[in-house]
């Protein structure tokens, strides 16, 4: 029972790594994330086995420096955000943003962790849109979104 | 489809563009040689009968009556497409889609939402989307002596090789959204031929006034604005992921907010040339 209560990565995500950065793709979501090198080093420890002061000494050696265990709980509170982590059957007190950071202060040896995403744009998102006047049939082809509907021609935008 | 099916056909078309077989069809004769340079370039006919897409241009014929409209019509399959009484309104939107649908459809390639010049051997890729000024600054960077490579697409390839997608550039002049095509030629460029390696991606935007003034970015940053403005994430998440790997494993990001865009191109040529410097010392 408490095993389960150590985070655990998902692994039904695609990750590459690029440099010490991970890209991970989130297959149920459309979501992609780029964790830094400190998120993507704590992520690669969450193996459900892991408290995150093991985590911690597991990255000092890794890392050759000390890892305070504020950095992993930081690191573990934007990971479970981007629901990148296995979520647990019971709720999991973390350490707010705020008081990680103030523990870990402004002395931090390694980079603070963080996890960037955005949401994968659908084709008509990732193309270009109607401008204003071209011709449509309906409004998801405007960029204003509004085709008239008599007119047949974009509004706006 | 049926319906569309029993209209007398005049010309018909079967192309096949990075793998994707389209079917363009019109109801007048004659109108084919306008249709073939809106299609994707590099396109080739195809002799088979089964097609992904099949476009129907119906041109609106005969007098036209006093307080009725004559609105010629495009299909995409039976979806209307586009209807208006001025033709190449229509034909420019069976441009549009016929792209829009080949980035989305094929498993060949992977298109990304982006202009590209290519300088000194490199392809220099711009992603962004409508109206963040991509077409402005690869028209400068033609300027400046840039290849022209594409002011909609970067074409990934498995190896990360960025390949051309030399359409007329769409200008639009004097702050209107009305496009005018220029060719590379037109504007005293030639266009890249060949594929080439990312060596810079930048991710930038206009802003009236703004000083260009970019910071680097990680490469896992850059990959994932790539993966923003990548056409099949979502249906081929594993092919796009691989060549954006390979895509960005030579290549540095830069982002930033831009003014003019001279301003800007000459400073992303200035620092492309810096770090091919760098590299042969």
């Amino acid at each position: 029972m408490k095993e389960r209560q150590f985070p655990r990565a998902r692994v039904d995500c695609l990750s590459r790594e690029f440099g010490n950065e991970v890209l991970v793709y989130d297959l149920q979501r459309d979501v992609g994330h780029c964790l830094n090198s400190t998120a993507a080093a704590a992520w690669k420890l969450c193996d459900g086995n892991s408290s995150p002061p093991q985590i911690a000494r597991t990255l000092s050696r890794q890392l050759s420096t000390r890892v305070d265990e504020a950095v992993v709980l930081l690191a573990l509170d934007q990971l479970a955000a981007a629901h990148l982590l296995v979520e647990p059957e019971v709720p999991v007190e973390r350490l707010s943003r705020r008081v990680a950071l103030r523990r870990i202060g402004i002395a931090a040896a390694i980079a603070l962790p963080l996890v960037t995403s955005i949401v994968a744009p659908t084709p008509a998102q990732a193309a270009s849109c109607l401008h204003n006047l071209a011709p449509c049939t309906n409004n998801v082809q405007c960029c204003s979104g509004v085709c008239a509907p008599i007119a047949l021609r974009c509004v706006g935008g | 489809m049926k319906k569309l099916d029993r209209l007398d056909w005049a010309e018909r078309l079967t192309l096949s563009a990075f793998g994707v077989r389209a079917g363009v069809r019109v109801n007048v004769s004659g109108l084919l040689p306008r249709v073939l340079p809106l299609l994707p370039p590099g396109w080739t006919k195809s002799h088979r009968v089964i097609v992904e897409r099949l476009y129907s241009l119906v041109v609106a014929q005969g007098c036209e009556r006093a307080g009725m409209r004559r609105l010629h019509v495009l299909y995409a399959d039976t979806m209307p497409v586009a209807r208006d009484a001025a033709l190449d309104q229509v034909l420019a939107a069976l441009e549009t889609d016929l792209h829009r649908y080949t980035a989305e459809a094929t498993s060949d390639m992977t298109f990304l939402h982006a202009g590209v010049v290519g300088w000194q051997g490199r392809a220099i890729v711009f992603p962004g989307r409508t109206l963040s000024g991509k077409t402005t600054l690869v028209r400068e960077m033609l300027r400046l002596g840039a290849t022209y490579y594409s002011d909609e697409f970067a074409v990934v390839d498995n190896f990360g090789l960025v390949h051309p997608f030399a359409r007329p550039l769409g200008i639009r002049e004097d702050s209107s959204y009305a496009q005018t095509k220029y060719t590379a030629e037109r504007l005293g460029a030639a266009s890249g031929v060949k594929p080439l390696p990312m060596g810079m991606a930048v991710i930038c935007k206009y802003e009236a006034g703004a000083q260009w003034q970019p910071a680097p970015l990680s490469q896992g940053q850059g990959a994932l604005e790539l993966l923003a403005n990548s056409f099949a994430v979502r249906s081929q998440p594993h092919q796009t992921l691989r060549r954006l790997h390979n895509l960005v494993r030579h290549s540095v990001f830069i982002k930033g907010t831009r003014g003019e865009a001279h301003e800007a191109a000459a400073s992303i040529l200035n620092l492309s040339c810096a770090r091919e410097r760098l590299e042969t010392t």
